[in-house]
């Protein structure tokens, strides 16, 4: 019996989440229980504490200052940093795009991503060498992906010449100097990296529908599309729900991808939040307003993720963040 | 239940039909996913004067310079020892602490239990690029800057929210009749937790050290700020400047840009079971 | 019960892992001194191609060929993330690099209040001499922290056969005539001017040059002591130039191509003949020389032959002084931790033999003066003594100004390119940020 479980610890996992957390051992916490625990968890916490939540309320303090990095922190200017960057069009601008981006990943990717693990979702032969080959592009590092578009989609380039080739040549556009559409072209590329990452996860999610629910509607005759809208897409609903959570904050702290592919032009029509902090807070030598630009970015994350904690995640994660369990 | 039986042979024909579409879907996405991959690898083996005349035709001849010369550079080397050191050590760090935080969170309740781990999901919302201006500071402070372990801290910071979230509902899995068992035999916490928990927690460990090494391997912008020097940087700063240096020289930066890629590629492969079955784990967690 | 082996293994293994991590502390850093003598030197430009990526290698070969404990690194970096990104990182770490490229001005100024530069007066003061007056630009009251190795006016680059093409004779001196001329480039068919606007600071120095031929010499060094940009030719050559923009004289997607590198950049572009003319420094032969050398087109990386060269025309009846002319030039600088053989270096870069080189090679304008024979470009000689006859020759602004004001005046410039940003937007956008200073 006990080996079994042994072996099987991590199928228990389903009926965990229904059930509510495991019951923790009780055991009266004594000092030398009680030092263990928290012998255990003080390394992560101290570099944790140290290296995440120092900086991040440092950043806080550095954006009330008018400082270029070196020498001692002497110009306070209270909030004037952040007037001048939720005054600054281009700033606005790249919140635009960042919320553009958010908006676009979940009402694109999302349902595309769900539809081919929809249709992946059946026996194929090959199917494991498919899902590690759709996952490659999640590997690559964003620099390396942002390089190899960068030429691909060069004017007269690969991309041009592949769609010549197919009798697609009038469909040509300069797609990273036009200003109207280099945000589609970004968004191709993004989801382009990031759309295996999100099949996978509903594969994986899909792995824990039984199939004798879809068996079942099966015989009382309903149809296939049928039963992925009533059966398979609600349970399906935790994976996507996280899944969105993922997107929502990537989309929001996104730097590597485009600065490499699009510097955050033509024309800062493609700068994020976070390309306008290294742009005018590092380039610039202004660290104070690029801290004030972090924190901004920060605040805004933070309200999103509140916001999808309370209305979204709060029947999937009771107790992880909003109360205690 | 006779009637399922009945009826499977009627229900695999059914999902045989809707095979073809899945093939043909399948087939797309596996298209449209490799053939960047595939572009940037091919036209490494071409001159870029052959880029200019054809853009995409495939080599001829295949030419071995570009990659001869990426391999030779000594930059290539150095950065890739740095990013190979600085993606080993930060999973092993974040792994540790993760753990061992995780396993208390996990399994005891104990005063500021809950604050404590909040405090670590909280850490999701924390972009690294919010901390970057005062993790410089505090780095060079440290008298870090311009090594590896400059960055290798922080990232084993940024990455312990991730690990926590996913570790904790792997070990609160395991059972409680274990733990009391290992009493018996008088193991006590520590025993439970090195003989029994870390075995099994395997698959866990696993996963959240590929997310942490990928993710390590793969950063650019605190790199970029605490590294800055390309010869001693990691292989992203490597490739982004040798596309500068040689921005003349498409082939050769594809050759470099494809050389990057393979050690990423190379581990997923090897790894790329457990990814997928540890991802499976944290969705049902 | 704990096994004994285990304790064993655990302290191993943590023990370990401190040690690891105290090596990566140490490990990364640039050592300069190896503590035996043997000093390394890394050296940094931004000539990513040939003639100029191979003359600074000789040099580099040549000296330490001659100092046998000294080994110096070269590596080459293209210029917008050199100036932008590498050296003011390397500068603020305090290590990476030792003779590291200078345009001077506002810039060098910034980088001499943080404590990176050396000052190297006492050194090199018989070569500062020897130079002349363009070394201002790399000094700070009295002081020197770096050495021009090239200096040169900017102006337009041409095809002359595409010129005769179009039925264009004589090179515009007026700034009408220049449109007529874009007029008659479009009417063959011929794509008038390439801009390498993705990187901005070519579209930057369209502003700058209308600046320089709309503002009297006095305001310029007004505005350059005190950050005064009120007097009202900012505004008027910005419209100026917005006019002009209106023509629509540039290439298509101009506003993403780059400058230097590649057949698509903007100097690709006049090198292979595609577009008729480019507003460019002195370098640009050279750079043409390399894209062609690199693309295969040509085994040396020489100029195009139909290369031509003409100052930028003046504005009727603008203020500014119609012989000024803007210019700049590149230079070393050795950081304040580099070691004192790094100062050898750069007098050896600065030397007859190595300046004589550096014309020969058709890269750029030597500074020297004693060099100047050794230019043969027909071209070049035109620049320098555009050089020699101006009155008035003023910096690039962006270097000028440093790089907070810079970086804003050139955004607001590309902006305007863009159609998105108006002429009196570039001048808050400079006053902004200068009072952030």
């Amino acid at each position: 019996m006990a080996i079994s479980t042994l072996a099987t610890g991590s199928a228990t996992l389903p009926d965990r989440s229904a059930a509510g957390p495991a019951r923790p051992t009780r055991r009266r916490v004594d000092w030398r229980g009680a030092a263990m625990i928290w012998g255990f968890a003080a390394p992560a916490l101290v570099v944790y504490v140290g290296f995440v939540l120092v900086p991040v309320a440092l950043a806080a303090v550095y954006s009330l200052f008018n400082w270029n990095g070196l020498g001692p922190l002497e110009r306070f200017i209270g909030l004037d940093n952040y007037v001048r960057a939720l005054g600054d069009p281009v700033f606005l601008g790249a919140i635009g795009h960042n919320l553009l981006i958010v908006a676009l990943s979940l009402l694109i990717q999302g349902p595309l991503a769900i539809g081919i693990a929809l249709l992946l979702n059946r026996r194929l032969r090959g199917r494991t060498l498919i899902r590690t080959l759709i996952f490659v592009p999640y590997v690559l590092s964003e620099v390396v992906a942002g390089l190899a578009f960068k030429l691909l989609l060069q004017p007269g380039g690969p991309f041009d010449a592949f769609l010549a080739g197919i009798g697609l040549g009038g469909v040509t556009q300069l797609w990273l100097a036009d200003g109207q559409i280099v945000m589609g072209t970004l968004f191709f590329v993004l989801s382009w990296k990031y759309l295996g990452f999100a099949i996978l996860l509903m594969l994986a999610g899909l792995q824990s529908v039984p199939d004798e629910l879809a068996e079942a509607a099966a015989i009382d005759g309903a149809s296939w599309w049928q039963i992925q809208r009533h059966i398979t897409l609600p349970l399906l609903g935790p994976t996507i729900r996280i899944w969105a959570f993922l997107s929502m904050i990537g989309s929001l702290q996104l730097f590597d991808m485009v600065w490499v592919l699009t510097g955050g032009g033509p024309v800062n029509a493609t700068t994020t939040m976070a390309t306008y902090m290294v742009q005018y807070g590092f380039q610039r030598s202004q660290l104070g307003y690029g801290s004030a630009v972090a924190v901004i970015l920060f605040v805004i994350s933070l309200v999103f993720a509140l916001l999808y904690q309370r209305l979204v995640l709060r029947r999937d994660l009771a107790g992880a963040v909003t109360r205690s369990a | 239940m006779t009637a399922a039986t009945l009826r499977a042979p009627e229900r695999r024909r059914r999902v045989d039909w809707g095979s073809p579409l899945a093939y043909v879907i399948a087939l797309m996405c596996v298209i449209v996913t490799i053939a960047p991959v595939l572009f940037v690898i091919l036209n490494g083996f071409r001159t870029t004067r052959q880029m200019t005349l054809d853009p995409s035709g495939l080599p001829a001849p295949w030419v071995l310079d570009n990659y001869v010369a990426v391999l030779q550079s000594g930059n290539f080397w150095i950065q890739l020892g740095n990013s190979a050191i600085a993606a080993l050590t930060t999973t092993a760090g974040v792994v540790v602490l993760g753990v061992m935080a995780a396993f208390v969170i996990a399994r005891y309740a104990f005063r500021g239990r809950d604050l404590l781990f909040s405090l670590f999901t909280a850490g999701l919302l924390f972009p690294l690029s919010v901390a970057v201006v005062p993790l410089f500071v505090m780095i060079k402070g440290l008298g870090l800057l311009g090594s590896v372990a400059g960055i290798v801290i922080p990232q084993i910071a940024f990455a312990l929210p991730t690990t926590i979230i996913i570790l904790v509902p792997f070990l609160r899995a395991i059972p409680g009749e274990l733990e009391d068992a290992a009493t018996i035999d008088g193991a006590g916490r520590f025993g439970f937790f090195w003989r029994i928990v870390l075995p099994l927690s395997g698959p866990g460990l696993v996963t959240v050290g590929v997310l942490a090494f990928v993710a390590s391997w793969n950063s650019y912008l605190l790199p970029l700020l605490i590294l800055g020097d390309p010869s001693h940087a990691t292989l992203p700063l490597g490739v982004q400047a040798f596309s500068t240096t040689y921005s003349q020289d498409t082939a050769k930066v594809l050759a470099f840009t494809s050389i990057a890629m393979l050690p990423a590629l190379v581990f997923f492969t090897i790894a790329q079971r457990r990814i997928v079955g540890g991802l499976t784990g944290a969705v049902k967690g | 019960m704990m096994n004994r082996s285990r304790i064993t293994r655990t302290v191993a293994i943590s023990a370990s892992a401190l040690l690891a991590v105290g090596a990566l502390a140490g490990c990364g850093a640039s050592g300069d001194d190896g503590g035996d003598g043997k000093v390394t030197i890394t050296w940094w430009h931004n000539g990513t191609g040939d003639p100029l990526k191979s003359l600074w290698q000789d040099v580099a070969d040549e000296f330490m060929a001659q100092h046998e404990n000294v080994t110096v690194k070269v590596e080459a970096y293209q210029n917008e993330d050199l100036q932008r990104t590498l050296i003011p990182n390397a500068l603020r770490s305090g290590s990476g690099v030792d003779l590291l490229q200078a345009w001077g001005g506002g810039e060098l100024k910034d980088q001499v209040a943080a404590g990176y530069l050396m000052d190297i007066t006492d050194q090199v003061q018989d070569t500062v001499d020897e130079i002349g007056p363009v070394v201002s630009g790399w000094q700070l009251e009295g002081k020197t922290y770096g050495l021009p190795f090239q200096y040169g006016i900017e102006g337009f680059w041409y095809n002359k056969d595409l010129f005769a093409q179009a039925g264009i004779d004589a090179v515009p001196t007026t700034l009408d005539e220049l449109n007529e001329d874009v007029a008659k480039l479009k009417a063959a068919g011929i794509t008038p001017i390439a801009v390498g606007a993705g990187d901005k600071w070519p579209a930057a120095h369209w502003w700058y040059n209308f600046v320089l031929k709309s503002c009297s010499p006095d305001v310029l060094r007004t505005a350059q002591a005190q950050f005064d940009f009120s007097d009202a030719c900012f505004v008027e050559a910005g419209d100026e130039l917005e006019d002009f923009l209106a023509t629509e004289p540039f290439q298509e997607g101009f506003l993403a191509t780059p400058a230097q590198q590649g057949a698509g950049s903007s100097a690709g572009l006049v090198a292979t003949g595609k577009a008729a003319m480019e507003l460019m420094g002195h370098w640009d032969p050279g750079v043409m020389g390399g894209i062609l050398k690199d693309s295969g087109s040509q085994a040396e990386a020489t100029a195009p032959p139909f290369l031509g060269w003409f100052n930028f025309p003046g504005i009727d009846g603008a203020q500014g002084d119609p012989t000024a002319a803007l210019g700049g030039g590149d230079g070393f600088a050795c950081a304040a931790w580099a070691p004192p053989e790094c100062v050898e270096l750069l007098q050896y870069i600065e030397s007859e033999d190595v300046q004589k080189r550096f014309g020969a090679s058709g890269a750029g304008l030597p500074v020297l003066p004693a060099a100047a024979s050794s230019i043969t470009d027909p071209n070049l000689q035109q620049v320098l003594e555009g050089l020699q006859s101006a009155s008035y020759v003023q910096l690039w602004l962006d270097t000028t100004y440093g790089a907070t004001v810079g970086g804003a005046m050139n955004d607001g410039i590309v902006a305007l390119f863009g159609g998105q940003g108006t002429p009196e937007d570039i001048v808050t956008a400079m006053q902004n940020a200068a009072a952030t200073l």
